[in-house]
């Protein structure tokens, strides 16, 4: 019975921890305005942490650089599983305009397992809304999986 | 103190500012929007002036080749690569690329976000081919013409279109003494 109060309340409030690697800034202007009245993701139980170690959900924005891969890589660890990696704008996923720079050692995906994707460039908040929902099912499911 | 009692009253019963969006339907997006791109092949004529402007290199091209010659022609367009910066569409000569007002490109497979088309470019007709008979009767025909041609040329001699006029020692003199004039008078006006 507590077990399942526990998940009943996990699920309602999904922690987002944001790691910028080497974005431009423009998703990550975007992330914050999804927090602000207007579309308010709050209400859905999403909260921005300061810390990795209270996370539920990773957001990841910018083309993994250099400079930040092994700090991206040391945050991504010390969130607890089970955990929902979203990459934000179309940077993580394939290094968009900075495709085939030397300072670029990406795309995400080598580095971690991507559940959710945003593109856009940058995305819309609503399509955040949209794909940070998508990402509390699935964290949902892994948990039941990780009960098993 | 009014005012702020009116404000607060009027707000109690306004919609709340705050977009339902989860729970509804998405808001549409502004005009001229640049979302997800729609790629029409049936315009499309394979100039691959896309593929050339496109600085994230989201645009690729794969060419098969069918058995009757014609080519099978596709263009996937990764939408996790893409700036939405227009170049393509503004570069396309057909107008077959357009993007669209469609913002909500979410999703967890990378097959999610590609936006691909295929055409089949015709292979030219086959040359038709002539037995030796009408080979033959095809360089008679040409002779012939080339013959009547030299006939008619020898009868009435075109006149020379590349002679120069001439002009007696005077006139050279005149024209002479005019070019001097003028580059006096230039002279004059820069000094």
């Amino acid at each position: 019975m507590f077990e399942k109060m526990i998940d009943k309340s996990m699920a309602k409030s999904p922690w987002i921890f944001h790691i910028n690697a080497g974005s431009c800034n423009g998703c990550d202007i975007e992330l914050v305005s999804v927090l602000t009245p207007r579309y308010d993701a709050e209400r859905l139980g999403f909260r921005l942490t300061g810390t990795p170690r209270q996370a539920d959900i990773v957001v990841v924005s910018g083309p993994v650089t250099l400079q930040s891969r092994d700090r991206l890589i040391r945050t991504l660890e010390q969130v607890p599983q089970p955990r929902v990696v979203v990459s934000l704008g179309s940077c993580p996923r394939s290094g968009n305009v900075f495709k085939g720079s030397y300072a670029i050692d990406g795309p995400l995906e080598k580095w971690t397992h991507v559940d959710v994707s945003v593109a856009g460039c940058t995305p819309k908040p609503e399509a955040i809304v949209a794909a940070l929902a998508q990402a509390t099912q699935i964290l949902e499911q892994k948990r039941k999986e990780m009960r098993k | 103190m009014l005012p702020y009692v009116t404000k607060a009253l009027s707000n109690l019963f306004k919609k709340p500012s705050t977009e339902a969006f989860p729970a509804g339907e998405p808001p549409k997006a502004a005009p001229h929007y640049r979302g997800r791109l729609h790629y029409d092949p049936t315009l499309c004529i394979n100039c691959g002036m896309c593929m050339r402007v496109c600085a994230p290199q989201a645009i690729t091209r794969e060419i098969v080749k069918l058995e009757n010659g014609d080519q099978q022609i596709t263009f996937t367009y990764d939408m996790t690569s893409c700036t939405f910066c227009n170049t393509c569409s503004d570069f396309c000569s057909k107008k077959a690329i357009t993007l669209t007002e469609d913002y909500m490109i979410v999703g967890t497979k990378p097959e999610d976000f590609l936006v691909s088309g295929t055409f089949i470019k015709k292979a030219p007709p086959p040359k038709p081919k002539l037995t030796p008979e009408q080979i033959a009767e095809m360089k008679e025909k040409a002779e012939a013409a080339k013959a009547a041609k030299a006939a008619a040329g020898g009868v009435a001699p075109a006149a020379p279109a590349g002679e120069k006029p001439k002009f007696t020692p005077e006139q050279i003199a005149e024209m002479k003494a005019a070019a001097e004039a003028k580059k006096a008078a230039a002279a004059k006006q820069e000094g």
